[in-house]
C-alpha cells in the first residue's frame, strides 16, 4: 500500500504547487513553479506506472517531462520575460480567501467523485478527487487573476488536472492520445502567448480589468 | 473513389490552400494571386464536400483510417453546411476584403494571413466533423479556437484584440471542460470494453454504451455540455460570442456563427447519443432543455437592447442555438428533425445577415444602428435582402426558419410541454421585435449625407441573393435530397429507437423507405441497451 | 379548378416579384393588373363552384408523407369571403394609383415599388388564407399578412408610423401564439393539419384548439384585450387602412374562427360563452371610444372594432347550433368589408382633396364634392344598419338568430339588448357627424378642394353600389 500512499501524497503536493503558481506575483516565477508542478505530475505518473505495472505510463512520463517540465515553461518564460505590468499583479481576491475556496473545491470534488464505482480506484479515490479539484482550481486561477498571463497558467493547471484524470482512469491509453493532448496544449500556450504579446504591444497593459471596451 | 482517398482529399484541400496562402503571404504575392488561390480552394472544398455528402447518401456510413475518420448522415449534414457556407462566405470574402484593402483597413500581408487562416479554420472544422476519435474531436474543437482567434483579431485594434483574447481564454477554458468530459467517457469505456484500444472511437463506444458507469456518465455529460456548450454559445457560457462575432471581419462572423457553432453542437449531439444510450435520454434532454431555454430567454432580451448591429446578430445566434438545444431536449423524431432543420436554416439565415451587416459596415464604416440609417435608399438591393433576412430570422413565413420553429413547437406540444412552448413563443415574439427594430433603425429611414449611393459590387451582393433564394426554397419546398439527409440524420440521433423511427417513417415519402430501413437495421442491431432510448 | 385556385393564390406573389425587379413607373400598372387577374381567378373559381351545383371540394396540394401540409377548400364561405378580399384588393390598388401621387394634399408622394409589391403580397396571402384547408396554411398566411401589414403601416417611415407598425406586428404576433398552439395541438392529437380533423377531437382538446384560435382571432380582429394596435395603425396610407383595417387583415381573425366552427360538428359551449361576452364588452368599449374622436380615420378604427364584435357575437352564438347566426356572421364579414372600405376611401378622398380628415374642419361635402358626400352618407347608413343598405341585412338576421336562441340560453337576452342599444347609439352618433359634415355651407378646406382623380371616383362608385347590393349576393350565395 505504500504505492498508493505515495500517489496520494504526491497528489496533495500538486494542489500545494498549484496554489503557489496562483499566488506567485511574477509570471516568470509562476513559470518556474509550473515546471515544478509538472515534475510532481511526472512523479505521479511514474508511481502509478509501477503500481499498475503499466509500461504505457512510463512512456507518458517521458513525453510529459519533455513537454510540461521543459518545453511549456521554457516557452512561457521566454515569452513572458519581456512583458511586465506591475499594476496587473495580484488577484481580485486575497490569497487567504483563495486558499479557502481551493479547499472548498477539493472537498466538493471529493463528494462529486464519491459515487464513482470502479474497482481499481478503491484506494485512489483521493487522487481522483484531487484531479477534478485541480481542474477546478485552474478555473479559479483564471477568474481570480488580473494579469492575463496568469490566466494562461490557469489553463495549464486545468490541463494538468485533466491529464491526471486520464492517467488514473485510462492508463492503458495508447501513447498517441497523450501526445495529442500535450501537443494541443503546447499550441494553445503558444497562441495565447502570441496574443498576449499583441495586446501588450497595442495597449501596453496586461490587466484584464482594462480590457473592458466591449460589453452588453 | 476509395473511402480513405475521399477523406484525404477532403481534408487536404483546405489545409493545402491554407499553406499555399501562407506561402504567398511569405513571398509577397500580389492580390490577384491570393484571390485566385482562395477562390480555387473554396470551390474545390464545396465540390468535395458535396461529393462526400453524396457518397454517404449512396453508401451509408463511411469509416476510414483505422476508424479515425468517420462520416455518417448526421455529420454529412454538417459537412454540407460547411461546404455551402464556406463557399458563400469565401466568395463574399473576396469582395469584402478587396474593399477593406482599398480603404487601407488591412494590408496585403494581412490579406494573406486572412486567407490562410480562413482555410485553416475550415480545415479544423472539417476535422471536427469527420473525426471518429473522441480525443481528436476535442483537439479539433480546440484547434478551431486557435485558428479563428487570429481572424477575430485581424483588424488589430484595441477592441478586436480584446475580443480575441476573451474568445481564446473563455473557449480554451470551456473546451478544457469538454476535455475533462471526454477523458471521463474515454477512460470509463477503456475500462469496460473488451478491447480497450477501441474505446477512443465514438462508433465503437456506442456499441458498448450499455456497459458504461451511470454516475460517471452523468458527470461526463455535465462537463461535455458546459465545455462544448461554451463553444456552441449556450447561456451562461456565451460571453465570448457577442465580442468575437462583432469584432471579426463580417465573413468570419458568418463562418463563426453558421458553421463553428454547429460543429460544437455536433460534438454535443454525438455525446448526447452516446450518453443517452448509456443512462437513458431523460438526463441529457433535461439539461439541454434548461440550457436551451435559458439561452433563448436571455438572448431575446439582449437582442432588444443592442445598438451594435453585429452584436445583435450574435445574440440572435445564442438564441437560435438555444432553440436547437430546446428542440433536441424535447426529443422524439419530430423534435430532433426540427433541430436538424433549424441548424441548416439558421446557418443560411445568419450567413445572409452577417454578410449583409458586412455591406453596412463597408458602406457606413460603423455598426452603430444609431448612425446607420436608410440602407434601403443607399443600397436598395442590400437593404431589401437584409430586411428580408431579418424577417426570416424572426420566423416569418414563407422563409425557412418559420418551418423549423413551427416544427419545434409541434414537437413540444406532442411531448406535453405546453407551458414551455408558450414561453418559447412569447420569447420568439420578443426576438422578432428586436430584429424588426434593427430593420427600422438601419434599413429604413433617411440616408445620411456623407454616404454615397450605390451597391458595392456583385461580389458582395450576389452571395446574399443566393442565400435568399435558398431560404425561400427551404421555406416553401424542401428539396427531396435535403429531406432525405435530414431524416437520415434524425435516424442517427434517434439511435435505434424503433418507435421513434417508425414515427419518422410516418412522415416518410414514398420511395425513400428503403434507404432508411437499411440505416435503421444497422443501428438497431447495435445493442440491447438502446431500447432504453425512448423518444 | 386546382390550377385556377393555385394561380389565384400565386399570381399576386409573382406580380410582387416582378414589381420588385421593374422600374417604379410600372409598379402601379403591374399591381393593378395582377390584382385584377387574381380577382378574375377568384371569380372563375366561384362560378365553377356555382356551376358544379355548389358541391364542396377539398383539394390536398402539398403533403409531407401522409401529413397534409397545404390544400384548398372550395365551399360557399371560402369563395364568398375570398372573392370579397381579393376584389377589394383590386379596387384598392386601383384607388392607390390615384391616391399615391404627388397631387395628394395630405401626403404628396408617388407610390414606390415597395408599396405595390407589399400590397400584392397581401392580396395573395389573403387569397391563400381564405382558400386554405389546413390550419398550417392558415398560420402561414396569418403570419405573412402580419409581416406585410408591418411594412404597409410603416410605409411613410415617420417615427410614429414605424412605432405603430411595430405595435401591430408584435400584438398580432403574440396573438398568433394561439394559432401556433392550436395547430401544434391539432397535429399532436390527430396527426394531421387538416381543419376537418377538429371534428375528431375530444371536448377537452377542442377547448384548447378553439381557445387558441379564438385568441389568435381576437388579436387579428382587434378585439379586447388585443385591440390596441388598430387605432394606432391609422398612420398607414389611407388605402392601406381601407384594405387592412376594413376588408382583409381584421377579417383574418373572424374568418379563421368561422372556418374552425364550420369544420367542427360541435363546439364547446365555454368557447361560445367567452366569445359572446367578450364581443359584447368590446362592442361597448368600441362605442365609448367613438365619442372623443375627431380624426375620421380613428373614428372608423373604433367603429371597425365595434363592428367586428358583432361578427364575433354572431359566430359565437352559432356555436349553440344556430346556422342562422353563422350565416349572419359570414354575411356580415362580406357586407362590412365593402361598406367600411367605402368609408375609409371616402376619408382618403377627403384628405386627398382637402389635405385634412379632421371631422370638425369638414363641412358642406354635398355641395363641393357630391360624390364624397353621397359616399359618406351611404357608408354611414350601411355601417349603422339602416335599410336598404347592406348593414341592415347582416344585423337583422343576427338579432333574429340571437333572440330565437334566448329561449334556450336566457343569459343572451341582456347581452343582445346591449348590442341593440349600441346599434342605435352608433347610428345616432354617425348621424350627428353626418349632419355636421355633409350638408351646409362649405368650410374653407372643402371650398378649396381639388378634384378627385377618375380612378378613385370609379372605385367609390363601385363600392357605393356594392353597399347596396352586397347583402343580396351574400344571402343568395350562402343559401
Amino acid at each position: 500500500m505504500t504505492g498508493t500512499l505515495l500517489v496520494n501524497n504526491l497528489a496533495g503536493l500538486m494542489i500545494v504547487t498549484s496554489m503557489m503558481v496562483i499566488a506567485a506575483r511574477k509570471p516568470t516565477v509562476s513559470a518556474g513553479l509550473y515546471a515544478l508542478q509538472s515534475l510532481v505530475l511526472v512523479g505521479i505518473f511514474l508511481s502509478l506506472a509501477s503500481l499498475f505495472d503499466a509500461h504505457e505510463l512510463y512512456m507518458w512520463s517521458i513525453s510529459s517531462f519533455i513537454t510540461k517540465v521543459v518545453l511549456v515553461p521554457l516557452i512561457m518564460y521566454r515569452a513572458f520575460r519581456k512583458m511586465a505590468d506591475p499594476n496587473a499583479d495580484g488577484g481580485v481576491i486575497s490569497t487567504a480567501l483563495l486558499m479557502m475556496i481551493a479547499a472548498a473545491i477539493v472537498l466538493v470534488s471529493y463528494f462529486a467523485t464519491a459515487p464513482v464505482a470502479l474497482p481499481m480506484l478503491a484506494d485512489l479515490k483521493p487522487v481522483l478527487a484531487v484531479s477534478l479539484g485541480h481542474f477546478l482550481i485552474g478555473l479559479l486561477c483564471i477568474v481570480s487573476q488580473r494579469n492575463i498571463l496568469k490566466q494562461v497558467f490557469g489553463y495549464c493547471l486545468m490541463e494538468n488536472g485533466a491529464h491526471l484524470t486520464l492517467a488514473l482512469l485510462a492508463y492503458k491509453a495508447p501513447e498517441l492520445v497523450e501526445i495529442g493532448i500535450a501537443t494541443d496544449a503546447i499550441f494553445a500556450v503558444v497562441i495565447m502567448a502570441l496574443m498576449a504579446r499583441r495586446i501588450y504591444r497595442t495597449m501596453n497593459t496586461l490587466d484584464v480589468q482594462k480590457l473592458i471596451s466591449l460589453k452588453g | 473513389m476509395d473511402t480513405f482517398m475521399l477523406f484525404l482529399i477532403l481534408l487536404a484541400i483546405p489545409l493545402l490552400t491554407a499553406l499555399v496562402a501562407f506561402t504567398c503571404r511569405w513571398v509577397g504575392a500580389s492580390r490577384p494571386v491570393l484571390t485566385a488561390v482562395h477562390t480555387i480552394g473554396s470551390t474545390l472544398l464545396l465540390l468535395m464536400s458535396l461529393y462526400g455528402v453524396w457518397a454517404v447518401y449512396q453508401q451509408g456510413e463511411l469509416l476510414a483510417g483505422h476508424n479515425w475518420l468517420h462520416l455518417d448522415s448526421l455529420s454529412s449534414l454538417f459537412l454540407a453546411i460547411l461546404g455551402v457556407i464556406g463557399f458563400i462566405t469565401g466568395i463574399y470574402s473576396i469582395g469584402y476584403m478587396n474593399h477593406e484593402l482599398e480603404e487601407g483597413e488591412v494590408s496585403l500581408k494581412s490579406l494573406g494571413t486572412y486567407y490562410g487562416f480562413f482555410h485553416l479554420f475550415l480545415f479544423t472544422m472539417l476535422l471536427v466533423i469527420t473525426s471518429n476519435n473522441l480525443i481528436l474531436m476535442w483537439a479539433a474543437i480546440e484547434a478551431t479556437t486557435l485558428s479563428s482567434a487570429f481572424l477575430v483579431g485581424l483588424y488589430g485594434q484595441q477592441s478586436s484584440l480584446e475580443a480575441a483574447w476573451k474568445y481564446i481564454i473563455i473557449c480554451t477554458v470551456g473546451v478544457a471542460f469538454g476535455l475533462y468530459g471526454t477523458v471521463l467517457v474515454y477512460a470509463n469505456a477503456a475500462n469496460v470494453m473488451p478491447n480497450p484500444g477501441d474505446a477512443i472511437f465514438w462508433s465503437e463506444v456506442l456499441k458498448h454504451a450499455n456497459l458504461l458507469d451511470s454516475s460517471l456518465m452523468h458527470l461526463a455529460f455535465i462537463f461535455i455540455l458546459i465545455g462544448f456548450g461554451t463553444k456552441t454559445g449556450l447561456f451562461p457560457m456565451h460571453a465570448w460570442l457577442p465580442d468575437a462575432h462583432s469584432e471579426a471581419p463580417s465573413p468570419t462572423s458568418a463562418l463563426l456563427s453558421a458553421v463553428l457553432l454547429n460543429c460544437a453542437l455536433l460534438v454535443i449531439i454525438r455525446y448526447a447519443i452516446l450518453i443517452s444510450a448509456a443512462i437513458g435520454p431523460e438526463f441529457p434532454q433535461r439539461l439541454l432543455l434548461v440550457f436551451g431555454l435559458l439561452s433563448v430567454a436571455v438572448a431575446a432580451f439582449l437582442i432588444l437592447v443592442q445598438r451594435d448591429m453585429k452584436r445583435l446578430l450574435a445574440y440572435s445566434s445564442v438564441e437560435n442555438m438555444g432553440l436547437i438545444a430546446v428542440a433536441l431536449g424535447i426529443g422524439g423524431p419530430l423534435g430532433i428533425f426540427a433541430a436538424m432543420l433549424h441548424t441548416l436554416n439558421h446557418s443560411l439565415g445568419k450567413t445572409l445577415l452577417f454578410c449583409g451587416s458586412g455591406n453596412v459596415l463597408l458602406k457606413y464604416g460603423t455598426r452603430d444602428m444609431n448612425a446607420v440609417k436608410g440602407l434601403l435608399r443607399v443600397a436598395p438591393l442590400s437593404g431589401a435582402l437584409l430586411a428580408g433576412g431579418a424577417l426570416a430570422l424572426g420566423g416569418m413565413p414563407p422563409f425557412n426558419l418559420f418551418l423549423s420553429e413551427f416544427m419545434t413547437v409541434t414537437a413540444g406540444i406532442r411531448g406535453g410541454y405546453l407551458w414551455l412552448v408558450i414561453v418559447l413563443l412569447v420569447l420568439l415574439t420578443i426576438v422578432l421585435a428586436g430584429l424588426v427594430r434593427m430593420i427600422v433603425m438601419s434599413v429604413l429611414g433617411k440616408q445620411p449625407d456623407n454616404v454615397s449611393k450605390g451597391e458595392l459590387g456583385w461580389l458582395t451582393t450576389a452571395p446574399l441573393a443566393v442565400l435568399m433564394v435558398l431560404m425561400v426554397l427551404m421555406g416553401t419546398h424542401i428539396p427531396q435530397p435535403v429531406q432525405q439527409l435530414l431524416k437520415q440524420a434524425t435516424t442517427i440521433v434517434l439511435n435505434g429507437d424503433q418507435a421513434g423511427i417508425d414515427e419518422l417513417h410516418a412522415l416518410e415519402l414514398p420511395g425513400a423507405a428503403t434507404e432508411d430501413s437499411t440505416t435503421a437495421a444497422a443501428t438497431s442491431s447495435h445493442s440491447a441497451a438502446q431500447e432504453m432510448y425512448r423518444d | 379548378m386546382e390550377t385556377i385556385a393555385l394561380a389565384t393564390m400565386l399570381l399576386p406573389f409573382i406580380g410582387a416579384l416582378l414589381i420588385a425587379l421593374s422600374p417604379q413607373r410600372y409598379a402601379k400598372v403591374l399591381c393593378t393588373a395582377f390584382a385584377l387577374l387574381a380577382t378574375l381567378g377568384m371569380g372563375w373559381l366561384a362560378l365553377s363552384y356555382l356551376g358544379s351545383g355548389k358541391t364542396d371540394v377539398t383539394m390536398p396540394l402539398y403533403s409531407f408523407g401522409h401529413t397534409q401540409i397545404f390544400g384548398f377548400v372550395i365551399d360557399r364561405v371560402s369563395t364568398l369571403i375570398g372573392f370579397a378580399v381579393v376584389s377589394l384588393g383590386f379596387l384598392i390598388s386601383l384607388y392607390s394609383c390615384g391616391y399615391l401621387t404627388a397631387l395628394n394634399r395630405e401626403h404628396p408622394h408617388d407610390g414606390s415599388n415597395r408599396y405595390y409589391a407589399l400590397l400584392l403580397i397581401f392580396i395573395g396571402a389573403m387569397a391563400g388564407l381564405t382558400l386554405s384547408s389546413t390550419i398550417l396554411g392558415q398560420l402561414l398566411f396569418f403570419e405573412i399578412t402580419g409581416g406585410c401589414s408591418w411594412g404597409l403601416i410603416g410605409y411613410y417611415q415617420s417615427p410614429k408610423s414605424l412605432r405603430s407598425a411595430l405595435k401591430a406586428l408584435i400584438v398580432t404576433h403574440i396573438a398568433s401564439v394561439g394559432l401556433y398552439l392550436a395547430a401544434a395541438w391539432l397535429f399532436a392529437r390527430t396527426g394531421t393539419f387538416e381543419l376537418t380533423a377538429i371534428a375528431q377531437l375530444t371536448d377537452a382538446d377542442k377547448l384548447v384548439v378553439f381557445g387558441g384560435i379564438l385568441f389568435a382571432a381576437w388579436g387579428k380582429s382587434a378585439q379586447l384585450p388585443l385591440h390596441m394596435w388598430l387605432p394606432d395603425a391609422m398612420e398607414a396610407p389611407t388605402p392601406v387602412s381601407a384594405y387592412l383595417h376594413a376588408a382583409s387583415m381584421v377579417k383574418v381573425g373572424v374568418y379563421i374562427f368561422a372556418r374552425a366552427i364550420m369544420s367542427s360538428d360541435s363546439v364547446p359551449h365555454e368557447i361560445g360563452v367567452v366569445g359572446v361576452v367578450m364581443a359584447t364588452i368590446t362592442m361597448v368599449y368600441g362605442f365609448l371610444m367613438y365619442l372623443p374622436q375627431k380624426d375620421m380615420k380613428r373614428l372608423l378604427a373604433y367603429s371597425t372594432i365595434a363592428q367586428l364584435s358583432y361578427i364575433f357575437l354572431a359566430l359565437s352564438m352559432s356555436t349553440f347550433n344556430s346556422k342562422m347566426a353563422f350565416d349572419a356572421g359570414v354575411a356580415y364579414i362580406f357586407n362590412h368589408a365593402y361598406a367600411k372600405s367605402l368609408f375609409f376611401l371616402v376619408a382618403g378622398a377627403l384628405s386627398y382633396a382637402c389635405g385634412t380628415r379632421m371631422l370638425p374642419k369638414l363641412r358642406g361635402m354635398l355641395k363641393c364634392t357630391p360624390l364624397l358626400g353621397i359616399g359618406f352618407c351611404v357608408a354611414a347608413m350601411a355601417i349603422a344598419g339602416v335599410p336598404p343598405f347592406n348593414g341592415f341585412f347582416s344585423k337583422f338576421p343576427l338579432f333574429a338568430a340571437g333572440f330565437s336562441l334566448t329561449g334556450e340560453h336566457w343569459w343572451l337576452m341582456p347581452l343582445l339588448i346591449v348590442a341593440l342599444i349600441e346599434s342605435v347609439a352608433s347610428f345616432a352618433w354617425l348621424l350627428m357627424w353626418f349632419g355636421r359634415t355633409v350638408p351646409g355651407e362649405p368650410s374653407p378646406e372643402l371650398a378649396s378642394a381639388q378634384p378627385v382623380p377618375l380612378s378613385m371616383k370609379l372605385v367609390l362608385l363601385v363600392l357605393i353600389v356594392m353597399s347596396l347590393v352586397s347583402s343580396v349576393i351574400a344571402a343568395n350565395w350562402l343559401n
